[in-house]
């Protein structure tokens, strides 16, 4: 289930409308899509606000795969109903807060979706969050299908000796396991400590604030969306306020 | 007597691409071959399809006499030890001696018929030196000798190498070479795969080339490796001995540096 | 470092501008430790007792920052995987760039001109995960080329590579040390690879240097087996030859040199 929770926010490159605007609006798009569920608390409105995001789903043909990351959280969601209610939030309450759990997991999911970890690296250096960090986030991402491959291999390679990943009890799994996640952990270690060498051998840490090849720059799109989005947030809650 | 049989085996890997193209191949009992070709052409694939971690697209794989599809990777794994390419891949236990005893646990022998055959393994590939030794702190060179004797600790009818020799100094691949002997005189059917001809060479193995997928030739290393054009094409670099007989004129290449210096000497 | 024993002993090594200079040795011998002290990785990033100097153009190496010799020496690592850092080809060229704070316009310039100089423009927008490792040693040459270095310093960058790749990246380094002046400091162990485009050959063994000069010269001294180096084998044959008394002649790197010198010397 984790990995299908993986696969499903993981970025497909596609030409839609949505996956062309800048970044920065890509993220405001999902905070005003779940700013709206979090400031209402009729059951109504708030499975219209959740209906809504499907708006910008379609158009970034991404409704399917949203749809695949729903059905994985309706099991968090349903913890977090029977939580409320056990603690004795009342029906209503308990489904409000299920669906703006829900509403936060959609819109944030599609801009995750849409998003590529290249912009995504974009609009943190834009928050001007610490270098460092970005840096590591770059590298995290970088690095995940490399480690995905070294643990294939690894993998095949242990199976080889005779280990069976798929056979015994819990414990047994559990120890299994062992094997596997030494040598990754090492390699990746390994990995890591080479990196860092190459990171010096390019200057890293030079200056302290480094330039960047490319910038954030908002097109007519941009612009055109950023109008849409706010006279959108603005009519939707002010309907929401009228009914 | 054929013991691998390989039968029109085409495999596609999920992103569409061809990486085995309709290959037969047997392979006979006690043999020695060496499968060759560049990266990409499709001998890791190959290896993997002996022990049953890939089951091929169309075709078929039979390993004495079975086909894998009906068999495990455990139980294939048994009888065809697979030694791959990156040693880091496979040592994560806290001595040598432990990392040997892995395998022999998975497959089930006793504690005392284990202690006893990784005894015997680190004897014969003279690295008792090494049995305290943690794994990590090992040579390349070494590494790959320990994954050798592991995989040899249980006793598989067939050693398959893959390229054992890449990222290895002159001495440690010398000392393979060593390793591999010892496996011939063990009787063993033993296949290398390398694109290393000159590491090859000595061997005097029944050579298989690939490329692309396919086969594009199979037999006496003599013909194949004074073959430049073939090799050109599969990628591969012709070992100095063989282009220095044909330079001469010689219809067999030299065994050997004293057997090519022989030979010039008398000139 | 680490050991009791020092790593390096008393190295003195110079390398001229413009020069290709090959240092080789066997595993264990203090390459690793030597190159580090070049760049500034030993001792800024790896602790241990360090005495004598490396000036590099003029720096020292003890005293300058790492990023500061960045800039003067490009460093290219054995695997290719972990030097490309960013999500696709152009934007990894210009991380040195960025790093040292080099304005927009001049990183796309520059940008620009390593992909041609490397020949890989059609790869500028495609992810590292696409390319082959031949590519990805291009990609992380051209990043560290776009710095503007004067000095490339390569470890042993084809020992992960087949020969149809590895041949690629010698007349690569070869090229940019003909058409841009580059000095380039190279190790390796394929030496019949690379002796042809050596300039010098320096060879270590046990921290210490054994022997430097022509490669021609360095490949042909006796007692080079004994310090875990293998000469290419022309170079092996003419050796024994001269030693039997049987080649007056120089020494040759090549095949087709020897043979023709050969023919001259046995007509």
């Amino acid at each position: 289930m984790a990995h299908l929770l993986a696969e499903g926010l993981r970025f497909r490159q596609q030409n839609t409308i949505i996956h062309r605007l800048d970044p920065r609006l890509k993220l405001l798009i999902s905070i005003a899509l779940f700013s709206v569920a979090l400031l209402t608390a009729d059951l109504f409105q708030l499975a219209l606000a959740f209906c809504a995001i499907a708006v910008p789903a379609i158009l970034a043909k991404s409704l399917r795969r949203l749809s695949r990351v729903m059905v994985v959280s309706l099991s968090f969601a349903a913890l977090i109903f029977v939580i409320n209610l056990v603690f004795g939030y009342g029906l209503i309450r308990s489904s409000v807060l299920t669906l703006r759990f829900l509403a936060i997991v959609a819109s944030t999911s599609l801009f995750f979706v849409t998003t590529s970890p290249d912009e995504l690296e974009y609009v943190m250096r834009w928050f001007h969050l610490p270098r460092d960090f970005v840096f590591a986030f770059v590298t995290a991402v970088r690095f995940v299908p490399v480690l995905m491959l070294d643990l294939t291999q690894i993998i095949d390679a242990q199976k080889s000796r005779g280990l069976e990943l798929d056979k015994g009890g819990p414990v047994k799994r559990l120890r299994n396991m062992i094997p596997v996640l030494i040598p990754l952990i090492v390699n990746a270690l390994v990995r890591s400590g080479e990196l860092a060498e190459a990171m010096e051998s390019r200057g890293y840490g030079a200056v302290k604030k480094p330039t960047s090849l490319y910038a954030l720059r908002f097109a007519s799109r941009d612009y055109a969306g950023l109008v849409v989005t706010a006279a959108a947030w603005a009519g939707v809650l002010l309907s929401f306020r009228v009914i | 007597m054929a013991i691998i049989e390989l039968r029109n085996v085409t495999f596609r890997q999920p992103n569409g691409v061809v990486a085995l193209d309709d290959v037969t191949l047997d392979v006979n009992e006690g043999e020695v071959l060496a499968i060759v070709g560049g990266n990409g052409a499709g001998k890791t694939t190959l290896l993997k399809h002996l022990n049953g971690l890939l089951k091929p697209s169309s075709g078929s794989v039979k390993v004495f006499g079975k086909e894998t599809k009906e068999q495990s990777v455990a139980q294939l794994s048994r009888r065809i030890g697979l030694v791959f390419q990156n040693s880091d891949h496979q040592l994560f236990s806290e001595t040598a001696e432990s990392e040997v005893l892995f395998g022999l646990r998975n497959f089930g022998f006793s504690e005392d018929e284990a202690a006893r055959r990784s005894s015997e393994v680190f004897s014969y590939f003279e690295l008792d030196s090494l049995r305290l030794r943690a794994p990590l702190t090992l040579s390349g060179g070494e590494k790959k000798r320990l994954c050798i004797a592991a995989v040899t600790a249980w006793n598989p009818d067939v050693l398959v190498l893959d390229e054992p020799t890449v990222g290895q100094d002159y001495p440690s691949k010398g000392r393979i070479l060593g390793t591999i002997g010892r496996l011939i005189d063990a009787k063993k059917t033993v296949i290398v795969v390398s694109h290393d001809l000159e590491f090859l060479w000595p061997l005097g193995a029944r050579t298989v080339v690939m490329s692309k997928g396919k086969v594009l030739r199979d037999g006496d290393p003599q013909s194949i490796y004074a073959d430049s054009s073939l090799l050109e094409g599969a990628g591969l670099r012709q070992p100095q001995l063989v282009t220095i007989s044909k330079m001469f004129g010689n219809e067999r290449s030299f065994r050997d540096v004293a057997d090519a210096v022989e030979w010039m000497a008398r000139r | 470092m680490g050991t009791d024993l020092p790593t390096l002993q008393n190295v003195t090594l110079t390398l001229k501008k413009g020069e290709i200079a090959v240092l080789a040795g066997a595993s264990g011998s203090g390459k690793t430790t030597l190159l580090r002290s070049i760049n500034g990785l030993i001792p800024h990033i790896y602790p241990g007792e360090y005495s004598g100097t490396v000036i590099a153009d003029g720096l020292n190496a003890q005293e300058t920052p790492t990023y500061e010799l960045a800039k003067k020496i490009g460093f290219l690592f054995q695997n290719p995987e972990n030097q490309i850092f960013m999500f696709t080809v152009e934007r990894d060229i210009a991380f040195g760039l960025e790093n040292l704070g080099v304005p927009r316009l001049e990183i796309a310039r520059r940008v620009d001109e390593s992909l041609k100089l490397l020949n890989i423009e059609d790869l500028r927008d495609r992810s590292p995960s696409e390319l082959s490792d031949g590519q990805k040693q291009r990609v992380a040459i051209a990043g560290a080329l776009a710095m503007g270095p004067e000095l490339l310093v390569l470890d042993e960058p084809t020992s992960l590579l087949d020969p149809r790749t590895a041949d690629g990246v010698v007349s690569l380094v070869k090229e940019l040390n003909s058409e841009l002046g580059l000095s380039v400091l190279l190790v390796e162990h394929r030496l019949e690879l690379v002796a042809p485009i050596a300039d010098q050959l320096i060879i270590l063994s046990g921290g210490k240097v054994w022997k430097s000069g022509p490669p021609e010269e360095v490949l042909s001294s006796e007692g080079i087996h004994e310090v875990g180096i293998s000469p290419p084998t022309v170079v092996e044959v003419q050796r024994r030859l001269r030693s039997m008394g049987r080649w007056p002649g120089s020494i040759d790197l090549s095949v087709d040199a020897f043979f023709a010198e050969a023919k001259g010397i046995w007509r």
